[in-house]
């Protein structure tokens, strides 16, 4: 499966850059993050619990390995996660470039192995659910930022 | 007539395996792997151990001895030069997983519920390997190997020659060449599989209900795995909700595995697939690709076909080559084809295990020669009727020697047939000319998309080695029938009833079968290839014709009457012409096991005698099958609008069950069309194990079968039948690919594929109308 | 496939019901019909707490006809509606496009508000709510509160309702006068999910203009689509065929962003997407008295 798009973030590359590296941010604005945890230095393990419509039951461990970064303009992602309902895998690279406006310009394009209960029984919906929790993550993070740049949230 | 036996199906006396209750029963489930290929590093099943309800939860490292390879149940046949390296399935998976659904551990609890929630305890740590799904990409140098100890994934290679292919190709007027794909389909019966077993230490014997079409074979089978006697085994296939083929695979993991835990435990055990499990675990069918060329004379007779194709044997290769030598020895059809040259590659993917279904690999040869066929009409610009009729095989060319080895090892020889008059049937039925000349070209005028289709095939039948049975007079006058091979709804309560009804002049309703009960009947092989009325039936008609003998021989003494003046009818032997006379066969029994006195030196008790039957070769069923279609362009949807199949199938013992035959037959094909494709993405991961996503014909997608019947007698055993399991399902996929063509004429779409879904026929018109979504008319 | 442990409740009334959402907000599922929630729970992908089984509540199972137009209880079995002849007087998009959903043996089970409440993309019902603008009742302990269809559906399997509230009715204002409704739908079997559906309600005016034109779609987005741009083409024009066509382009080149699956790919949905809504359209202005 490849999820791909751009997303506009209403403030500038840098603190975009920073926010998507920091777990503790992450773990708020990822739709069903119940954990998230610095486990290397370039290494995020974390639980995930996603419910979509009937699904409820979806709870998966996952790791991220985060690779080639160039800050704050680029990084490629490795993502494992696994539960019982079924696994996923794949890689993800993001871009940022720098709007005229001063707002960020995030382009993201993932490719996903899903496999198991998820895979056999879910293709309906797994166009829809990755395109769902993508946008959601990022307009999350997108409030966030300006939260931030407000100074309405703490570090 | 009434089936016999559907007074207990309908008012549901009847068993089938999951009604099994036996206290102290335990129940399985089993953890299966989520990739299609992977190392297999751990397996810890130590919190599932300690789960509440657990009995027991064991991986390959407990199996011990028992963790070996199946058996290879069908050998490849003698042909010159043939590759075949076995594979065959494992009992739980231990270094390396190579499909999604191969079973990993399994768990023994006091519930299935129970079982299923320590399913999430076990952990496994595997893995993932890139996995092999398409043929052509396993088959590219450097593709991941499903079997590391082989060089590649090649199953099997097999070529096939009959004359100079060559030769005729040059001499020909055309040749027309076409890539042609068919994919894989679930069997979907309407039982998923299920195994029970109980040990009686007292008896010392074990009883497996299984949902099994061989229960023969897998008492052999069990007896020798777990170290008993044949005899200490018993294997009970009681109802079985629709076989199918992949049902008479053995040893599938979970049918060894349940009575060894029954053993080893010491207590009742049971499995019963769910309906998840079956699209991963139970085998499937239809993948291949095949690339065929056609060889043609101006006049439209065949020179000679080439065919090259890929098989998908999945992820072991435990039945053989079975499918892919039908598939190659289905294509020639009921055609006088001078040339064939054949070859094929089974091909390692990682995905379920390919077997038999309904059909078994003779779907894709129909389809290749029936679509080179229609091309070839085109191209020549003669009738798609006439062309066929030009090649058939003539009455005086029986036995037909195609000169090239079958899959049961033996020459594929035809042993009668008589096939234009069943075209003109067929085509006089659905009214063929009339339609091509005036019925469509008016709906083409009034924008309707109209098409028909006409194509015909041969299906190999009712092949050995042998089956038997045993027929026995009670006292009460009631006939008592045991074969060996097991039931899976095809009617054998009656069809076998009738047969020895016949011979012995009793009503059928009289006549009481039993089949797939070991302690019954313990020799044959099992219920495949359509053939259990040719083989089992001759079985049955054999040891009726012993008992009437017998019978004769009591009544001649007690009437004090010459064997030859006797007659049996009404369930009585008479002297002819004098109807006082009458004694039942009851009386008889009672006469023929004597409780005190003497009897001659030499007497066997009672009217009972078991027979065999062993055909020299199978016997070939042939037929058309003619449909018309309606298709609306601009949605890509396809109402059938009528259907009609013109069989032969030598004598019919009873036309109900051969119409019940053709008309599932043909609701099955209609899925193989339209509907049913089991879809793997890149990484072997099935997209669609449901009924959500995979989809059954349902009432409404049927229509009506018309059906017809020829009877040209087969000469290969004494009641000249011949099979007809298949017959429905077989030239489906055709006649529907040839009547949607039709429909779409004038966008030019051609199709050579199936199954062929609303998206994928969109495609196709899309692509050959110029341009614009739907494609408009050529004209 | 059998489901993981849970405790069942099975309440009389209304009130009990409100009462165990709320003690159990967030733990509680409530049980209509089944045919979505059981699956889901057998094959463990759903594996609620606490099950609250509503069918006791005979209170919610009830069609009336109200103010011109209907009131239906939300444990109204759909089959009951299906058959009712207020709602072929009253409501005949949703007579027509109810014998879509499933087969008569799961319209005979599932109900209504279940069908609204689960909001599957590819439901008809929601579809069909929007189109004819419904007004939903959600209860809860607090209170009741109304919302129209097009704001309950959130997207993909979202609503508005909050953990501890029921969709207890559903209202449908009467249709306005020259108005007219067609339901169409293309599934690869009779009861699939739909590849695309589309459900219109055309008002004409005096002079047989198009007045307004309320176009959903099914299974084309995350939930029912109300094709705007599609009604704005129509708007104020005489129905032709060209004009029909062009709101037909709309709906499926503006209004819709279908997903792709096995069954069907974007482009294909899009394409059927403006042949139906084009037919529907068609069959709706026959409906009101306008031949084009």
């Amino acid at each position: 499966m490849i999820v791909e798009g751009t997303f506009t973030f209403q403030g500038p590359r840098e603190t975009v850059w920073e926010l998507l590296q920091n777990p503790d941010v992450l773990v708020k604005v990822l739709p069903g993050a119940k954990r998230l945890v610095r486990a290397g230095e370039d290494r995020f393990d974390g639980v995930m619990q996603v419910g979509v419509g009937p699904v409820t039951a979806a709870e998966f461990t996952v790791s991220v390995m985060l690779k080639d970064k160039v800050p704050p303009q680029y990084y490629a992602m490795e993502v494992d996660s696994k539960g019982t309902l079924g696994f996923t895998r794949g890689s993800a690279r993001v871009a940022l470039e720098v709007l005229a406006d001063g707002g960020t310009l995030m382009k993201y394009t993932a490719e996903l192995q899903v496999g198991g209960k998820i895979a056999g029984v879910g293709q309906r919906l797994l166009d829809q659910v990755a395109k769902l929790m993508t946008r959601q993550g990022l307009e999350a993070l997108n409030k966030e930022l300006r939260a931030r740049l407000a100074g309405g949230s703490s570090r | 007539m009434r089936r016999n036996e559907d007074a207990r199906l309908l008012t549901g006396r009847a068993l089938f395996v999951d009604d099994v209750q036996v206290e102290g029963m335990l129940h399985v489930a089993f953890l299966r792997s989520q990739h299609a290929h992977a190392c297999l590093r751990t397996v810890d099943v130590a919190a599932a151990r300690r789960r509440p309800g657990v009995v027991a939860v064991y991986t390959a490292a407990d199996l011990g001895d028992y963790w070996r390879p199946g058996p290879l149940l069908v050998p490849p046949p003698p042909i010159a030069g043939l590759v075949f390296n076995a594979c065959t399935q494992l009992p739980l998976a231990r270094d390396k997983v190579r499909h999604v659904g191969e079973p990993i551990a399994m768990v023994v609890a006091e519930s299935r519920y129970l079982a299923e929630d320590a399913l999430d305890d076990v952990m496994v740590d595997a893995e993932p390997l890139a996995a092999v799904v398409d043929v052509e990409a396993a088959l590219a140098p450097g593709a991941p190997l499903v079997h590391d100890h082989l060089p590649s994934n090649v199953a099997a290679h097999v070529v096939q020659r009959k004359g100079d292919y060559g030769r005729a190709r040059a001499g020909a007027h055309a040749t027309i060449r076409r890539r042609f794909r068919y994919d894989r389909g679930a069997s979907a019966a309407i039982e998923n599989r299920a195994v029970a077993a109980q040990w009686d230490p007292r008896a010392e014997e074990l009883t497996v209900w299984d949902t099994t079409q061989a229960p023969i074979p897998i008492r052999n089978g069990l007896a020798s795995l777990l170290g008993l006697l044949e005899s200490q085994v018993r294997v009970i296939a009681p109802f079985v909700g629709g076989g199918f083929g992949p049902k008479i695979m053995m040893f599938y993991p979970e049918e060894l595995l349940v009575p060894w835990a029954a053993l080893r435990l010491g207590r009742p055990v049971k499995w019963t697939e769910d309906r998840q499990e079956n699209f991963y675990a139970t085998t499937q069918e239809r993948g291949q690709v095949h690339d065929a060329e056609l060889a043609i004379a101006r006049d439209g007779k065949i020179l000679g076909v080439r065919d090259v194709f890929l098989h998908d044997t999945g992820a072991y290769d435990p039945y053989g080559l079975t499918v892919p030598i039908n598939s190659q020895c289905t294509l020639l059809g009921p055609y006088d084809v001078p040339t064939y040259e054949s070859e094929f590659t089974a091909v390692f993917t990682n995905k379920t295990i390919v077997t038999p279904v309904r059909g078994a690999g003779r779907q894709h040869g129909v389809f290749v020669m029936e679509r080179l066929l229609d091309f070839a009409a085109a191209e020549l610009g003669i009738d798609r009727a006439e062309i066929r009729r030009r090649n058939l095989l003539r009455p005086e060319q029986f036995p037909h020697n195609h000169e090239i080895i079958f899959q049961d090892s033996a020459p594929l020889v035809y042993d009668s047939g008589d096939y234009a008059p069943a075209l003109d049937e067929a085509l006089r039925i659905i009214g063929y000319e009339r339609f091509v000349r005036d019925e469509q070209p008016r709906l083409r005028a009034a924008g309707r998309h109209v098409g028909i289709g006409v194509v015909c095939y041969v299906e190999g039948t009712g092949i050995g080695p042998y089956e038997g049975a045993r027929v026995t007079v009670e006292p009460s006058g009631r006939v008592r029938v045991a074969t060996g091979v097991g039931t899976q709804g095809q009617g054998h309560f009656t069809a076998f009833a009738q047969i020895v009804a016949e011979v012995l002049g009793v009503d059928v309703e009289r006549v009481h079968v039993i089949t797939g009960d070991t302690r019954e009947f313990h020799w044959g092989t099992g219920t495949f290839a359509s053939r259990g009325a040719v083989v089992a039936g001759s079985a049955c008609h054999a040891a009726a014709l012993a008992v009437r003998e017998r019978i004769l021989d009591v009544a001649s003494r007690h009437l004090e009457a010459a064997k030859q003046d006797l007659e049996l009818a009404d369930g009585h032997v008479r002297v002819r012409g004098a109807p006082d006379s009458a004694v039942s066969l009851g009386e008889l029994a009672l006469k023929a096991n004597p409780l005190r006195g003497a009897v001659r030196p030499g007497t066997e008790p009672g009217l009972e005698a078991t027979a065999y039957f062993g055909p020299a070769r199978g016997s070939t069923a042939n037929g058309v099958h003619a449909a018309i279609v309606e298709v609306d362009p601009e949605t890509a949807l396809v109402e059938v609008r009528r259907y009609v199949v013109v069989h032969d199938s030598g004598r019919v013992i009873n036309p109900l069950l051969v119409d019940g035959q053709i008309q599932g037959g043909v609701a099955h094909g209609i899925g193989n069309a339209f509907y049913e494709q089991l879809v793997y993405d890149e990484n072997g991961q099935l997209l669609n194990a449901s009924f959500m996503d995979y989809l059954l014909p349902t009432a409404t997608d049927v229509p009506p079968v018309e059906t017809a019947h020829r009877e040209t007698p087969s000469p290969l055993n004494p009641l000249g039948v011949k099979g007809v399991g298949e017959a429905g399902a077989i030239p489906t996929g055709a006649a529907f690919a040839q009547a949607v063509e039709d429909a779409l004429s004038d966008y030019g779409v051609e199709i050579t594929e199936i199954p062929l879904s609303p998206n994928r026929l969109f495609e196709l018109i899309t692509q050959a109308g110029r341009g614009g979504a739907g494609g408009r008319p050529k004209r | 496939m059998k489901p993981a442990a849970f405790e069942y409740h099975r309440p009389d009334t209304l009130d009990e019901a409100l009462a165990l959402l709320a003690a159990r907000a967030g733990e509680a599922k409530p049980l209509a019909g089944g045919q979505s929630l059981i699956p889901a729970m057998n094959f463990r992908l759903a594996r609620p707490g606490v099950l609250v089984d509503l069918n006791r509540l005979a209170e919610l199972a009830y069609v009336r006809p109200a103010e011109g137009g209907l009131r239906i209880g939300a444990m109204t079995r759909q089959r009951v509606v299906e058959r009712s002849s207020a709602v072929q007087g009253a409501a005949p998009l949703l007579a027509e496009a109810l014998p879509f959903v499933a087969h008569p043996q799961i319209r005979n089970r599932g109900t209504v508000g279940g069908s609204l409440a689960h909001a599957d993309p590819a439901a008809e019902l929601p579809a069909v709510m929007v189109a004819l603008a419904a007004r939903f009742e959600a209860r809860s302990r607090s209170g009741s509160r109304t919302i129209p269809a097009a704001e309950f559906f959130t997207g993909l399997f979202g609503t508005a309702l909050a953990p501890d509230e029921l969709l207890v009715e559903i209202a449908l204002p009467p249709l306005p006068a020259r108005s007219a409704t067609a339901f169409l739908e293309v599934a690869r079997r009779h009861g699939d999910y739909a590849l695309v559906g589309v459900a219109a309600v055309v008002t004409l005016d005096e002079r047989g203009r198009c007045r307004e034109a309320r176009i959903t779609l099914l299974s084309v987005g995350g939930g029912p689509v109300l094709a705007a741009e599609a009604a704005r083409v129509l708007a104020g024009q005489t129905p032709s065929e060209d004009v029909v066509r062009a709101a037909a382009e709309a709906a499926a080149t503006r209004d819709a962003d279908p997903p792709s699956d096995i069954h069907a790919s974007a482009g294909y949905r899009r394409h059927l997407a403006a042949v139906l809504t084009r037919r529907a359209l068609v069959r709706a202005f026959e409906r009101a008295g306008h031949v084009a």
